[in-house]
C-alpha cells in the first residue's frame, strides 16, 4: 500500500524523525532496565525468603513456643505431601566475641543442622562446609579429570604461586602510582586510579587467599584418584553440615573441662567480615574458631523473663542466606543447646509428671513438584494434622499455632516491595508520556511541512482516511522503531548490567551505583519479566499512535487546493 | 447552454466534461472575492482545450472545480454523464485517481521520492497492495515506458531536487499519465519554464494527445502556447467569454 511505502520513505529520508525515535528508544530502554532490576530484586527476596524457611512453617504466637513437636513431626512424616520437617528454636540474645571486642544483640536460632539442611538452604548457605569446597572444586577443574590427589596438589600449588605473583605485581603497581600534575582536577583522577589500583590489589589478594584455601582443602583430601568433578565434590563437601568444631580448635580455645564443645554459625553480615566493592567477603584469619559467648533470655510460660543463660561457643562457620535482615542479625547454634538455654527442654516437674520439650517453629519441606497450589494443599493437610494433635493436647492449643506457607509468612514484606516495583514502573511510564508530546510536536511540524505533499496525494486520488493513516502509521512506525531499539538495547543492557557497571561506570567514570558493601546481593539483581516488557513495548507503540493522532486528523482534513497553493 | 458550445464541429463529438453556470466565491472575512459567476465550459472526448485569462481571473479555480478538487457554490459539473457533486467521496477519489491527471505549474513532486517512485505513486494509491504495483510488471513497465518516452530513462533513481525545471515537469506529466486518465488537467505547466523548455513540454503534451487521444485542458496565459491547442477559451470576469477554433 502506498501508505506504508510513503511512511518508509519519510522515515528513511527525514532526519527530524530521529528525535522521537530516540525519545521512544530511551524511554523503553529505561523502563525495561528499571523494571527488570526491580523484578530481579523482588524475586531474589522471595526466593531467599523461601529458602530460609522451607515451604510451610508451623509457628507459635507465644515466645515460649509449643510442645509435642516430636509427635507432630512423626505425624507429619506420615503425610504423603511432606518430604521433611525440622524443629527450630528462636529467641533473642547477646553475642559477645571477646577477642574482637564485638558485642551485639542477635536473633539466636537453634537448628538441627542435619534436618535443617534438608528443609531450608541452611546447609548450602555455609561457607566453610559448603561454599568453599564447591569453589575449590570449580577452581581445581583446571587440573583435568580423572585426576589423582598428587596431581591436584601440584596444580593447586602452581595456582597459589601464580596468584601470589599477581598479588605482588598489583601491590607494586598500587605503590608506584605517581602523581600526574598538581592541579586539583588531576588529583581527583589520580585518587580514582588509586582506588582502582587498590581494588585490583585486593582482588589479587582475594584470589591468592582462595588459592591458598584450595590448597589446604586438597591437602585434607583422602589419598585417592577422582574420576570426575562430581566425585571430588563428594569427597569435599560433607553430606550433612555440623556444629562440631575440629578437636584441635576446640581444645585451643575452650577453657574449663566442663564447657560443652559446641560450635556456632554466624550470619555473614554480622559485622565481622569486610566486604569489597565486588561483593567478596574478606574473612580475617582468626574469626573462624574463635570463642564467643552467647546469652539468651528465656521466656517462661507465663511470659516473664527468667535468668539469662550464657554459654561458650566456637565459631565454626558463617552462613549467607542473601537476606540482609537475616545475615546481619542471626547466630545459629545446635537445637538441643538452644532448647536448654531458652528453657524449652523436657523437664521433670517437682510436683511429679513431665513438662514436655518445646520448640518455636517447625519448618516443613513439601514434596517437590511444588507448584503454588501444591504447597497450599499441603498446608491444609498439615493444618489438619496440627488441629488433630491440638485436640489431644490442650497445652498445644493454648500456644496459638499458625500454619502458613512461606509466601504467606513474608506476604506483607513482599507485597511492599512488589508495590514499590509497580509504582516505580508506573511513575516512570507516566514520565515517559513526554514522548507523546515530543511525537505530537514533531508531527505537528511535519504535517505543516508536508502540507503540499498532502495536497498532491489528495490530487492524485488519496482519500482523507488514506492521508490520516499515513501519519498514524508513520507515528507507529517511529515508535515501533524506537521500541524495538529500546527493547534490544534494554535487554542487552540488563544482560550485561553488572559488567557495564563495573567496567564502564566505575572503572572509567568512577561512578558506583550498586555498592556491594551495602547491598545484600553481590550482583545487580536483574530478571526480565517478559510480560512487563511486552506491555512496555505495546504502550510505547501506542504512544506513537496517540502522539500522531491530532496531527494526522489535521492532515486528513487539509483542503487539497489550499495545500497546493501553500508555498 | 453557453454560447461557446454551439459549434457544429463540437456537437458531432461526445462531450466529456461539462461545466455549466459555475459560481464560486471565496469568503475572506468581511470582503468576498467573487471569482466565478456563471462560467460554463465543455471539453469533448479527445480534445485539446486551452484556457486563457488574466492572472487572478480564476482559471486555476475553474480547473480545480473541473478536477473535483474543489466544489463550486452553484452550477453543475458533469463528467461523462455523471454529476460530480452527487458522487460519493470514494468515487471522487477514484475519479481523481483514474480519470484525471493533474499537472501543476510548480511541478508538485514529492521530494522524498525518486523519479520512478513519484511516477508510480498514483498507481500505488489505487492498488491495495504496494507490492502489486511496484513489483508487478504492468505498473512499472508503463512507468518506464513513459519516462523513456519523455527522455528521463536514465534519471529513474534521481530525486526531484536533482532535476531541472523542465525535467521535473516531464516527471509530473509522466505521473499524471501513469493511470491512463481520460482527461489531463494542466495548470500553467509552462509557467515556470523558459520559452524553449516550455515549448518542449507543450510538444510532449501534444504528442501524447495525438498518440493516445487523451483530452487535455490546459490553463495558460501565454498566447503562443494557447494557439497550439485545438480550441482556446477565455475566462474573463468570472465567465467564459470567448472560444476560438
Ligand atoms: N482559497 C482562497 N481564498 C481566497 N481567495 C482565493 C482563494 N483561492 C483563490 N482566491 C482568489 O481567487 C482569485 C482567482 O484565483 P486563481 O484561480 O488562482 O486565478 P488564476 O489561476 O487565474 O491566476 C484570485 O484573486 C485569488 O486571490
Ligand atoms: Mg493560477
Amino acid at each position: 500500500m502506498y501508505k506504508i511505502f510513503l511512511c518508509f520513505r519519510y522515515l528513511t529520508r527525514k532526519g527530524i524523525v530521529l528525535f522521537p525515535v530516540l525519545a521512544v528508544w530511551l524511554c523503553v530502554m529505561m523502563l525495561i532496565i528499571v523494571n527488570s532490576i526491580m523484578t530481579g530484586f523482588v524475586n531474589r527476596v522471595r526466593d531467599a525468603g523461601r529458602s530460609l524457611m522451607g515451604d510451610v512453617v508451623i509457628q507459635s504466637d507465644s515466645m515460649a513456643g509449643f510442645p509435642y513437636y516430636r509427635q507432630l513431626q512423626k505425624r507429619l512424616a506420615l503425610l504423603p505431601q511432606v518430604k521433611a520437617s525440622t524443629p527450630v528454636i528462636s529467641g533473642y540474645g547477646l553475642f559477645n566475641l571477646p577477642e574482637f571486642q564485638v558485642n551485639t544483640g542477635v536473633q539466636v536460632m537453634g537448628v538441627e543442622a542435619g534436618s535443617e539442611s534438608k528443609v531450608s538452604s541452611f546447609g548450602s548457605s555455609l561457607f566453610w562446609q559448603y561454599k568453599a569446597p564447591m569453589q575449590a572444586v570449580a577452581d581445581l577443574r583446571g587440573a583435568g579429570f580423572p585426576t589423582t590427589r598428587t596431581k591436584l596438589l601440584a596444580y593447586a600449588q602452581k595456582r597459589l604461586l601464580a596468584a601470589a605473583k599477581i598479588e605482588a605485581t598489583r601491590q607494586q603497581h598500587y605503590a608506584n602510582l605517581k602523581p600526574i600534575g598538581n592541579h586539583a582536577w588531576f588529583a581527583s583522577i589520580r585518587q580514582h586510579w588509586q582506588v582502582i589500583a587498590h581494588e585490583d590489589y585486593q582482588q589479587a589478594v582475594y584470589k591468592e587467599n582462595r588459592a591458598d584455601r584450595d590448597l589446604r582443602m586438597v591437602q585434607a583430601l583422602p589419598n585417592k584418584a577422582f574420576s570426575s568433578a562430581a566425585a571430588l565434590r563428594q569427597a569435599m563437601v560433607p553430606k550433612a553440615p555440623s556444629f562440631t568444631p575440629p578437636p584441635q580448635a576446640a581444645n585451643r580455645y575452650l577453657t574449663g573441662a566442663d564447657e560443652p564443645k559446641n560450635g556456632c554459625v554466624i550470619g555473614v553480615d554480622l559485622g565481622l567480615y569486610k566486604r569489597d566493592r565486588f561483593g567478596h567477603y574478606h574473612r580475617p584469619p582468626g574469626v573462624r574458631f574463635s570463642p564467643v559467648i552467647i546469652t539468651m533470655v528465656p521466656v517462661t510460660m507465663k511470659a516473664t523473663l527468667a535468668q539469662p543463660q550464657s554459654r561458650r561457643f566456637v565459631i565454626v562457620d558463617d552462613s549467607r542466606t542473601r537476606v540482609y535482615a537475616v545475615d546481619s542479625k542471626t547466630v545459629y547454634i545446635p537445637f538441643h543447646v538452644a532448647q536448654k538455654m531458652a528453657f524449652m527442654q523436657r523437664q521433670d516437674l517437682l510436683a511429679g509428671g513431665v513438662r514436655p520439650g518445646r520448640c518455636s517453629e517447625i519448618q516443613v519441606l513439601v514434596r517437590h513438584d511444588s507448584s503454588e497450589n501444591n504447597i497450599l494443599a499441603a498446608r491444609k493437610a498439615i493444618a489438619h494434622v496440627v488441629h488433630q494433635l491440638e485436640l489431644l493436647h490442650p497445652q498445644m492449643e493454648i500456644a496459638g499455632i499458625r500454619v502458613r506457607t512461606w509466601d504467606q509468612v513474608q506476604a506483607e514484606y513482599i507485597r511492599a516491595v512488589d508495590n514499590e516495583r509497580n509504582m516505580i514502573t508506573f511513575l516512570l511510564g507516566l514520565m515517559s508520556l513526554v514522548v507523546v508530546i515530543v511525537i505530537f510536536l514533531i508531527f505537528y511540524m511535519l504535517v505543516r511541512d508536508k502540507t503540499r505533499d498532502i495536497g498532491i496525494i489528495k490530487a492524485i486520488g488519496g482519500s482523507e482516511e488514506g492521508v490520516g493513516v499515513i501519519f498514524l502509521l508513520y507515528g507507529m512506525l517511529i515508535s515501533s522503531a524506537g521500541a524495538i531499539l529500546g527493547l534490544c538495547t534494554g535487554v542487552s543492557f540488563v544482560r550485561n548490567d553488572n559488567w557495564i557497571h563495573d567496567h564502564i561506570l566505575w572503572r572509567i567514570f568512577g561512578i558506583s551505583i550498586w555498592n556491594r558493601k551495602i547491598y545484600v546481593f553481590s550482583k545487580i539483581p536483574d530478571q526480565i519479566d517478559p510480560h512487563a516488557v511486552m506491555w512496555i513495548v505495546i504502550f510505547a507503540i501506542l504512544a506513537g499512535l496517540v502522539g500522531a493522532l491530532i496531527p494526522a486528523i489535521l492532515a486528513a482534513r487539509q483542503d487539497p487546493v489550499e495545500a497546493l497553493r501553500y508555498e | 447552454m453557453n454560447s461557446t458550445l454551439t459549434t457544429a464541429d463540437s456537437t458531432a463529438r461526445k462531450p466529456m466534461l461539462e461545466l455549466s453556470n459555475i459560481n464560486k466565491t471565496f469568503r475572506l472575512g468581511p470582503a468576498d472575492v467573487r471569482v466565478l459567476c456563471g462560467a460554463g465550459l465543455t471539453v469533448f472526448e479527445g480534445e485539446f482545450v486551452a484556457l486563457v485569462g488574466a492572472s487572478g481571473s480564476g482559471k486555476s479555480t475553474l480547473l480545480h472545480i473541473a478536477g473535483a478538487l474543489e466544489s463550486a457554490d452553484a452550477g453543475s459539473v458533469m463528467f461523462r454523464g455523471q454529476d460530480l457533486s452527487r458522487l460519493s467521496r470514494h468515487s471522487r477519489h477514484r475519479l481523481r485517481n483514474h480519470a484525471f491527471g493533474f499537472v501543476f505549474q510548480l511541478y508538485h513532486l514529492l521530494p522524498e521520492l525518486s523519479v520512478l517512485e513519484n511516477v508510480l505513486l498514483p498507481a500505488m494509491v489505487c492498488s491495495p497492495w504496494y507490492k502489486a504495483c511496484i513489483r508487478a510488471r504492468p505498473g512499472k513497465r508503463r512507468a518506464l515506458e513513459l519516462l523513456e518516452q519523455l527522455g528521463l530513462k536514465d534519471r529513474l533513481r534521481h530525486r526531484p531536487s536533482q532535476l531541472s525545471g523542465g525535467e521535473r515537469q516531464r516527471v509530473a506529466i509522466a505521473r499524471a499519465l501513469i493511470n491512463e486518465p481520460s482527461l489531463v488537467l494542466a495548470d500553467e505547466p509552462t509557467g515556470n519554464l523558459d520559452p524553449k523548455t516550455g515549448q518542449t513540454i507543450l510538444d510532449v503534451l501534444r504528442g501524447l494527445h495525438k498518440g493516445s487521444g487523451q483530452s487535455i485542458l490546459l490553463v495558460t496565459h501565454d498566447v503562443h502556447i494557447a494557439a497550439q491547442a485545438d480550441r482556446v477559451v477565455t475566462l474573463q470576469d468570472g465567465k467564459i467569454v470567448d472560444s476560438t477554433l
